[in-house]
């Protein structure tokens, strides 16, 4: 699997996750205060600027940022039919500086970065008992680790099929691969414990 | 959580992504690819339950945050929480977990099959559908400032599709439940 982050040593990827993150959160509670489309359309730009100043390239940003612009682009054009010309302006300029921060956010910030800064963030959670914040960072781990796996046990599933003249229905895929996809949990559990990675403290 | 429990919720999330990277399956009855992404979080609350599924959903939405291109179309990073249709996405965790609740309540083992589905299918339907749904609306709603009648008539093209996808979580399930029985309903 291939991060959405992007090498590189501009003044973005050394300031904190944390100082990333806090700051996004703060901008987006400004731009849904802000109903100016002036403001907003600065906003936009502005967002624009800091998204290029990554040199990312035009086909390399335009393939990241395709799904999310379309996705505004139809809510748009939905508003502009029912709401008007302003109120459609607003929704495309507010939604596009959001998208733009938020794509550089994650294009300055790596995996292991992300994870160290939500295990600490989930500190205040262990101390409630809520969770053991360790547990976030290798469960992560566990994900990545066996999305290869189950896709390989997915496509010889699909093989099983075709090799019996079955069509390929998502009742008979899904629960195959649940089951044997399942059935591991114990045997990895067992690792884990036997290492003694999630020890008490 | 005990480890088989965290192991558990983890290789959900990893079959959640893994749907999202396989093509749209076709159903067998009506020419409709469905993508696979959100049955698998109905999946997530109807075999795991409430705290294990929401869990899993929870790890879904924690790589996609931390830029992982997981979502179905290699969609990612924290944009995708910017999209007007983040409601729908957010609505994920509570989809599973209600489903997962109500899953909990409404089965057991010693119904009979016909039952087990029914129970499961309901539960799909509140958690996947009803709330999922509710959610999305609502934050569509809000971003756009249509106005909540609007935004539901643009989410009813998409009623029919998950309500299938409930029926088959809830069919799946049953076979889950049956096939490998050492998998408590409860954590």
């Amino acid at each position: 699997m291939k991060t959405l982050y992007v090498e590189g040593d501009t003044f973005l990827h050394r300031l904190s996750p944390r100082a990333k993150l806090l700051g996004l959160a703060a901008l987006s509670l400004v731009l849904f205060l802000i109903h100016s489309p002036a403001v907003l359309s600065v906003a936009a730009l502005l967002g624009g600027i800091v998204y290029s100043s990554l040199r990312l390239g035009w086909r390399q940003s335009w393939l990241r940022l395709r799904p999310i612009l379309l996705t505004i682009a139809i809510v748009a054009i939905f508003t502009l039919i029912l709401n008007g010309r302003e109120d459609a302006l607003i929704v495309v300029t507010r939604l596009t500086a959001l998208a733009l921060f938020a794509a550089t956010v994650t294009a300055t910030t790596s995996t292991g970065d992300f994870i160290d800064e939500i295990t600490r963030l989930a500190m205040p959670l262990e101390r409630l008992g809520l969770v053991r914040a360790a547990d976030i960072g290798l469960a992560i781990g566990l994900v990545i680790r066996f999305v290869p796996e189950i896709l390989s046990r997915y496509q010889a599933i699909r093989d099983a099929h075709r090799a019996r003249g079955l069509k390929v229905r998502p009742l008979t895929v899904a629960v195959p691969l649940i089951i044997l996809t399942l059935k591991n949990a114990d045997e990895i559990a067992a690792a884990i414990d036997a290492r003694g990675i999630r020890a008490q403290k | 959580m005990t480890t088989r429990d965290l192991v558990l919720a983890a290789l959900f999330a990893a079959i959640i992504v893994a749907l999202g990277l396989v093509p749209p399956i076709m159903l067998g009855f009506i020419p409709v690819p469905i993508t696979a992404q959100s049955l698998g979080v109905m999946l997530a609350g109807v075999i795991l339950g409430a705290k294990r599924g929401g869990f899993a959903v929870l790890l879904v939405l924690l790589l996609v945050a931390i830029g992982l291109p997981v979502l179905s179309g290699g969609r990612g990073g924290l944009a995708t929480f910017a999209s007007p249709t983040a409601g729908y996405l957010v609505g994920w965790f509570f989809a599973a977990v209600i489903t997962g609740y109500c899953s909990e309540r409404f089965v057991d083992r010693s119904q009979s099959g016909i039952v087990q589905i029914t129970g499961f299918f309901l539960a799909a339907l509140l958690g996947g559908v009803v709330v999922d749904h509710a959610l999305g609306i609502f934050y569509l709603a809000y971003v756009t400032g249509t106005g909540l009648l609007t935004a539901f008539i643009g989410d009813l093209s998409f009623v029919p599709g998950d309500v299938l996808k409930a029926m088959i979580a809830a069919l799946a399930g049953r076979a889950v439940m049956v096939g490998y029985p050492l998998l408590p309903q409860r954590a």
